[in-house]
Parts: C-alpha cells; sequence; structure tokens
C-alpha cells in the first residue's frame, strides 16, 4: 500500500515537473505583478530614504566626497559632449533657417533649444551613463562582496552612508552639470556659427540673452534637479538590491542606466507639460 | 607560537560555572520552500569556540547570520546575552549588535578604503568623538595583533588572502567584541596560513575572552579551535561532542568529516 502511495505521489511530482510554467500561469499577470512589485519596492525605497536623509547624524564627509567623484569627474565628459551638440547643432539648424531668410536667428534659436531641451536631457542622458551605471555597479558589488552586510554588523547604516550621500550628491551635481554643460553648448554654437559667418562674441551673447526669458531658465533648472534625484535614486536601488553572485554586478549596472533614462524621457514629459500648462 | 600549543579545555570545564551567552530554543528559518534551519536548539556558553560543521548549504552561514541580525528568524526563541530578541526595541538590539563581531567568508574589506582606513571607519562611526591619539593607538593595537601592521597603508587589494582574513579580524577586534563569529575563516587558504588563523582566533580568545562560533570546513581548524562541535544535518543538530567524540561516532556520516 505504502508502495502504491509513494509510486502516486512520483507520479503527481513528475505531472507537476512535466506541466509547462506558462500555462499555469497567464504571462501577463506574471509581468503585472513584477511591475507592481518594483513600483512598491521602489516606493519602499524612496520613503526609507526620505526617511534617512532626515534623521541625524548627517553624512556630510562622505555627501561632499561623492559629489567630487560624481560632479566634478563628469565635468571634461559633459564638456565635450556639450561642446559637440551646441556646434553640431548650430550646423545642422543653419541651413533650414537659411532657407527662410531666418539665418540671423540661429545663435537665438540654437540658444533657446539647448537652455529649455537638449542640455538638460543629453547631460542627464550622459550622466545616467556614466554615473547610473557606476552607483549600480559599485553597490552591487559591495553587496555580492558582503560589504554592506559588515557595516550592518558594524553599527554602520549602510543605507545612509552610501544610498542617501550618493542620491543627495546626485541630486546636488546633475544641475551644476547641466548649467556646464549649456554654457559649453552655447560656445559650440558660436564656433558653429563663425565656421559659415563672422558673428562678434558681443553680438552673438547679446542675441542670446534677448531672447531668453525666466521661462526658459527655470522650468529647465528645475527639472535637472528631479533627474538628478531620480537618476541617483533608480542606480542606487538598483545596486543595493542586486542579486549576489557577478551576474548581478552586470545586471545592475545594466538596469540601472536603463530604467534611469527612461525614467529622465519621463520626467521631462511630464515637465514639458507642467510648463506649458503654467505658461498658459 | 609553539606548534602544538593548545587552549582547548574540556568540555566539563564549560559546564561549570558558565553563563549562556547565545541561546537558541526551536529555531526555523526558511527561504520559501527551502526550510534551511527546522529546528536548532542550542546553548552557548562564555568563553566557549564552538565549531559547527555541516555539507554546504545546510544552513551553517544563516544560523550565525540570524545571531548577529542579518536575517530574521521565523520562527522560535534566539536570546544573546540573556535577552530575548525578539522583544527587543531598536535601540537595545543594536546594543546587543555591538557586542557582536563578524568575520565575513570574504573578509567584506572596503575596496576603496586603505588597511588604516577600514579599521579607522567602524571605529569613529562608533564613537564619533574619539581622540585621535587614541584612534591610533587602537588601530595600532588592532594590526599589532593581527601581524599587520606593517601594511597600514596598503589597500586591500595589495593583501594576500591570509592577509585579507587577518584585517578583516582586526577591523573586527577594534571594536572589542564579546561574541565572535567566524565564517569560514580558513576557505581558500593554504594549510600553514589556515593554520596561522586558527592560532589567530585561539589568541584572540585567550586574550579578550570571547565566546566563538566557528563555521568551517577545515577539520584542522575545528581540531586546534574547537571546544565543542555541533554537526548540522538538514536543518536540525545531528551530533553534538568534542572533536574526540565525535571522531569515533558510530554514524559512518559524522566520522566522514574527520576522515
Amino acid at each position: 500500500m505504502e508502495e502504491v502511495n509513494l509510486e502516486q505521489s512520483q507520479n503527481q511530482h513528475h505531472a507537476e515537473v512535466i506541466i509547462p510554467e506558462v500555462f499555469s500561469e497567464p504571462i501577463s499577470e506574471s509581468v503585472f505583478d513584477k511591475f507592481f512589485l518594483e513600483v512598491s519596492s521602489i516606493t519602499t525605497f524612496t520613503l526609507r530614504f526620505i526617511k534617512e536623509v532626515i534623521k541625524p547624524p548627517y553624512e556630510f564627509n562622505e555627501v561632499m566626497k561623492q559629489s567630487y567623484l560624481i560632479g566634478y569627474k563628469s565635468f571634461p565628459l559633459v564638456a565635450i559632449t556639450g561642446f559637440i551638440i551646441g556646434l553640431v547643432l548650430t550646423i545642422q539648424t543653419r541651413p533650414t533657417l537659411a532657407k527662410f531668410g531666418a539665418e540671423s536667428w540661429l545663435p537665438a534659436m540654437v540658444a533657446v533649444s539647448i537652455i529649455r531641451e537638449i542640455g538638460p536631457v543629453i547631460t542627464a542622458l550622459i550622466f545616467a551613463g556614466k554615473v547610473g551605471s557606476g552607483i549600480g555597479a559599485e553597490l552591487a558589488s559591495m553587496n555580492v562582496s558582503e560589504q554592506i552586510d559588515a557595516m550592518q554588523v558594524s553599527d554602520i547604516n549602510p543605507f545612509k552612508y552610501l544610498v542617501v550621500t550618493r542620491v543627495l550628491s546626485a541630486t546636488l551635481m546633475l544641475p551644476l552639470l547641466v548649467i556646464f554643460a549649456d554654457a559649453v553648448g552655447l560656445l559650440g554654437s558660436f564656433v558653429g556659427v563663425n565656421i559659415k559667418g563672422n558673428v562678434s562674441t558681443y553680438l552673438f551673447f547679446s542675441q542670446i540673452f534677448q531672447t531668453l526669458e525666466f521661462n526658459d531658465l527655470l522650468p529647465a533648472f528645475i527639472k535637472t534637479i528631479f533627474f538628478g534625484f531620480a537618476i541617483g535614486l533608480i542606480s542606487s536601488y538598483k545596486g543595493y538590491n542586486s542579486n549576489k553572485g557577478t551576474e548581478g554586478v552586470g545586471k545592475a549596472a545594466n538596469t540601472a542606466v536603463v530604467f534611469a533614462s527612461l525614467v529622465v524621457f519621463i520626467i521631462d514629459m511630464v515637465a514639458v507639460q507642467i510648463t506649458s500648462l503654467l505658461q498658459n | 607560537m609553539p606548534e602544538n600549543t593548545t587552549y582547548i579545555e574540556t568540555e566539563n570545564d564549560y559546564k561549570q560555572n558558565s553563563t549562556v551567552v547565545v541561546e537558541m530554543v526551536h529555531l526555523k528559518k526558511s527561504f520559501g520552500n527551502n526550510h534551511v534551519l527546522r529546528d536548532i536548539t542550542l546553548v552557548i556558553t562564555k568563553g566557549e569556540n564552538l565549531a559547527i560543521l555541516g555539507q554546504s548549504g545546510t544552513g551553517k552561514s544563516v544560523l550565525i547570520k540570524c545571531i548577529v541580525g542579518l536575517v530574521e528568524i521565523d520562527e522560535g526563541k534566539l536570546f544573546i546575552l540573556g535577552k530575548d530578541i525578539s522583544e527587543l526595541k531598536n535601540k537595545e538590539l543594536i546594543e546587543i549588535q555591538k557586542k557582536i563581531g563578524f568575520l565575513f567568508q570574504s573578509g567584506a574589506l572596503y575596496d576603496s578604503m586603505t588597511v588604516r582606513e577600514n579599521l579607522e571607519f567602524p571605529l569613529r562611526k562608533q564613537l564619533r568623538s574619539i581622540p585621535k591619539e587614541k584612534l591610533d593607538s587602537l588601530i595600532k593595537e588592532a594590526l599589532n595583533n593581527v601581524g599587520l601592521y606593517a601594511a597600514i597603508d596598503k589597500s586591500p587589494s595589495e593583501l594576500s588572502g591570509g592577509m585579507r582574513k587577518r584585517l578583516g579580524l582586526a577591523r573586527t577586534l577594534i571594536l572589542k567584541p564579546e561574541i565572535m563569529l567566524y565564517d569560514e575563516p580558513t576557505t581558500g587558504l593554504d594549510p600553514i596560513t589556515s593554520k596561522e588563523i586558527s592560532h589567530l582566533i585561539l589568541e584572540v580568545q585567550r586574550k579578550y575572552n570571547t565566546t566563538s562560533i566557528i563555521i568551517t570546513h577545515d577539520i584542522e581548524c575545528t581540531r586546534l579551535t574547537a571546544n565543542r562541535i555541533i554537526v548540522i544535518k538538514d536543518g536540525v543538530c545531528a551530533a553534538e561532542g568534542t572533536y574526540n567524540d565525535l571522531k569515533k561516532s558510530a554514524d559512518p556520516w559524522i566520522r566522514s568529516f574527520f576522515e
């Protein structure tokens, strides 16, 4: 009798094994489950960040160190890309404006494009690629090598020391990098204008400043704060909650960049809607 | 230290006048459907060196991670220094955790910091207003204890496996723990360095009067360091005794650890 039961149980077990998972659970359900679990997990992570950022002690030294690593070390890359974008945008736009006899509008048009949209978004994407992947990989490798656990057992709050400092630094440094990228972008545009023309520095920049309004500058600046926060938070989240193992490090770095870049576009879309609503 | 020196005392010495430091009562821990710890009941007394043996994946590391608070228990009771940790408030729990040191299998050194900074970091966080002279003397003492003072300005990547383990030990000892948890302290080391680490464990126990729980697969380390051994199988304590007791066990599976 016992043998029969054992056989039945083995058959049942065998039957369970051979049923493909896709038939036992609808795909859409599992995708939705994963999506909502991820959203809930990021929300919890964000709430924990808010709680920890308020609660003393504060890690000022680490914020300064991270700001140096995240911000200062990104200046050369941001400068090169900003310059190239300003230059290329000017060269590409000139023929179209020339068709309408509006070539004299070139500096103003390029400046508005760079300051309102291209400067913040491109800098944020570069920042997500460089800093986001760095934070994701660093925290994930600390997780794999048990350094985060080691902090915890030494009575050091790893969340406050690793996550809060990096998110704050990213939030503070991206707006500064965008301002710098915008300035270098305008310099690139000035070079671009003078490749086929002869415009003085004074004329070029006075035309830009006559065209630019407060409404162009403030929303663009505010959205970069959100870009920086989102990039810092998402990359920290991906690194801090990575799977153990070397595969987890690569995955954390990769998903941090992809997810942060996507969120930059989403924030940009929302910011544009809010700005246009307020302006109307 | 002479090679044959040993501090091992008999089990009876510990049972007399002993103070219970860690007590587990029907402890259970699962990860999903994987029931890692099924029913662990265990008492560890002050000054004892307890080695835990078992096959890989039997929950030995999980057991010590429960003690240090890295893993939450599902069921059962866990008393540390006489206090039921499930009933402690966060602040009280942190105070208890401060008395526990943990040597990670990988050393878990902070790669971005030098040897000095690795020791300075936890110390500065715990004792925020510590004077520099005091800090330097504590670091010097900790590094001298493990024979690493010459490497004070090196980065962890410049250290050998044995040195990394010793640095991990120094970083733990600098906080003066009462309970030391060692997660496979000799794994990946050559026999000579393994023996050095084993002697270091004994020296630490003697010098600081710590209670140690040592997770290991290294029988030589077990022989040198342990006053008592437990063997975990299928999430329960399958056997308990001294090295000599278990070596002569009637169960061939237990004996196979010592062959």
